[in-house]
């Protein structure tokens, strides 16, 4: 019997020849990274020398940081935390990303995502690594487990195997794709599993809308998503591979837990209303809707293809009257990108505040909605509270839609604009 | 495993039944609530649109029943540690959400995956979630369900009292799951 591409990495990572899923396992990650956080990154290095009595992590080149909340500082306790960590990481001799972008993204811009890769953060939208063949974890606080012994704890996650045909249609983006994924599998229907992508229409989709997809894989209960490596991600991935490991892919006889086909040829765009991501819906719909802000960036969406739908639907517009459209591309590279293509200069022209990246504007913490006020938004979520007042509402849409709306001061379907 | 069954029985009332599927805990103490750090004020706030009165008649050792894919949407650990300090000993749901799962079992807070559940068992039923035998029993009641095994690291971690405990004893060397 074959194994899938999950189980063999996790198979090198534990020095087996072979695993299967439900396999309890020590695994020792390829890499473990984190942004600061308060909570997470200052409570490890503290029970790491008050707890275990450990100075430094043995391997510093096994780890990597990113301060991508709270930039910039609003607050002296923030830029002490920021302190801390620039501390913490000279000390440990271990790399730190600030003001690159939001780490997710930037992660695998410098190398964190090598094919084949074992990689642990706290956060689950690490997920997105799998775009390029990197079993990439969020594992909560349990990450403190791989700062103070080599190999964590693990159980082998069966895997959801989901193969798409046909093409995108006009207007429709990956981000509809994974909300329409939640809406007919379900948001439990790959609980403690992995979400493996595959089949023809996957070499379609833009390599970006990809991240997309697979950074928001823990809405339909996966712990990770991953696709097998193709010629297009091996040529980004491999010259800025941090470590050099062969690639791996699932074999054809893998098993998997479920298999399910989706025809993109039947997706339209998407709206996934408050308070929950497990509310996907027809956006039609909801045209009409009233809204006063809108949101395009994060780590799940603000990337090149993001940018480029939302400028072609503003090409030559005007964002509505008071109404609050921020642009925030996901990396610094992502920005300069966007500038020599005209992009940035196309949204500031129709009224967009384009700011440089930062994960700030994603839970609330700029930005900030009041009572009563709507966002369409790209970003991670929806739920009550995460842009602000728990009485503010979050509506989930792709970056034309953002734009389109952005335009009418309503959900507006962006296939009028394009 | 010596992990496995060294983990105690929960046995209490069911303390509250969550019917709805999805459940975003951070409703337990209301998503304005959330970055509260004072656990006896975020006690005093829990529970008030579920039941205004729960502190009250909550017991120490109680047990909270929940839906399909317990602990959906971006959990905080805020709620569940209101909870613990009501005296609520563990959840028992349908099934749970990875997420939610992973940071109460790294909290020692003890969880438990039963399909069936929410037709088993009625609110202050007294219940048994034992982990030797993988039952939830209701006592009330006389009945008795399969729960999902623990991982072989999710029971030492629980039976540690939590991640920092669980790593200071494995590192030691007296348990390798």
């Amino acid at each position: 019997m074959g194994m899938t591409i999950t189980e063999k990495i996790l198979a090198r990572a534990s020095g087996r020849a072979r695993v299967a899923a439900g396999e309890d396992l020590m695994a020792k990650p390829d890499f473990v990274l984190a942004y600061d956080f308060p909570g997470y990154t200052d409570v490890i290095f503290r029970q790491m020398k008050e707890e275990f009595g450990i100075a430094r992590v043995p391997d510093p080149e096994r780890f990597g940081l990113f301060i991508d909340h709270m930039v910039p500082a609003a607050t002296p306790a923030e830029e002490e935390l920021h302190i801390g960590t620039r501390k913490w990481a000279a000390e440990n001799g271990v790399r730190l990303f600030e003001r690159r972008g939001i780490g997710h993204q930037v992660a695998a811009e410098v190398g964190y995502a090598v094919p084949g890769a074992f990689v642990v953060h706290f956060d689950g939208h690490i997920s997105q690594l799998g775009t390029f063949g990197t079993l990439a974890m969020g594992i909560r606080r349990n990450l403190l487990e791989a700062f103070v012994r080599e190999r964590i704890a693990i159980r082998v996650p069966a895997t959801v195997r989901l193969d798409v045909t046909g093409r995108l249609r006009k207007g429709v983006m990956e981000r509809d794709l994974f909300h329409h994924i939640v809406r007919v599998l379900g948001p439990a229907a790959c609980k403690f599993q992995v979400l493996e992508f595959g089949g023809p229409a996957l070499e379609a989709l833009e390599i970006d809308g990809i991240q997309t997809i697979t950074g928001l894989a823990m809405f339909t209960g996966a712990v990770t998503a991953i696709a097998n490596p193709s010629p297009r991600t091996l040529d980004y991935a491999l010259p800025r591979a941090l470590k050099q490991l062969d690639p791996v892919a699932s074999d054809a006889d893998a098993t998997y837990a479920a298999r399910h086909t989706l025809d993109l040829d039947d997706l339209e765009p998407v709206v996934v209303i408050p308070p929950s991501p497990a509310n996907t819906r027809p956006l039609r719909d909801y045209v009409g809707t009233e809204v006063q802000a809108g949101y395009l960036g994060s780590c799940a969406s603000g990337r090149l293809s993001d940018l480029r739908a939302a400028a072609r639907v503003l090409k030559g517009r005007q964002v509505a009257p008071g109404f609050a459209l921020h642009v925030i591309p996901t990396s610094q590279a992502i920005m300069a990108a966007a500038a020599a293509e005209g992009l940035i200069g196309t949204l500031v022209e129709a009224g967009a505040f384009v700011s440089s990246p930062s994960c700030d504007y994603c839970y609330g913490r700029i930005a900030t909605m009041t009572a009563g006020q709507r966002a369409v938004s790209t970003g991670t979520l929806n739920v009550k509270g995460r842009m602000g007042s728990p009485d503010s509402e979050i509506f989930l849409c792709n970056a034309a839609a953002v734009a389109a709306a952005a335009i009418e001061g309503r959900i507006a379907d962006p296939r009028d604009y394009l | 495993m010596s992990a496995r069954n060294a983990l105690p029985p929960l046995r209490g009332r069911v303390a509250f039944v969550f019917t709805e599927v999805d459940f975003d805990v951070d409703q337990i103490v209301g998503v304005k609530n959330i970055k509260i750090q004072d656990v006896a004020e975020l006690a005093r706030l829990a529970m008030q649109t579920y039941d205004p009165d729960f502190a009250q008649k909550v017991r120490p050792g109680d047990i909270l029943v929940g839906a399909e894919n317990f602990g959906y949407g971006h959990p905080h650990y805020p709620p569940m540690r209101a909870m613990r300090h009501l005296g609520i000993a563990g959840v028992v749901a349908e099934s749970f959400s990875p997420g939610y799962w992973r940071g109460e079992i790294s909290m020692g807070f003890p969880q438990a995956a039963c399909p069936g559940v929410l037709s088993a068992v009625s609110r202050w039923d007294e219940i048994e979630v034992d982990y030797a035998d993988n039952l939830l029993r209701n006592l009330t009641r006389g009945t008795a369900l399969p729960i999902e095994p623990l991982s072989a690291g999710d029971a030492a971690m629980l039976a540690a009292g939590g991640l920092v405990p669980y790593l200071k004893r494995d590192l030691a060397g007296s348990m390798t799951p």
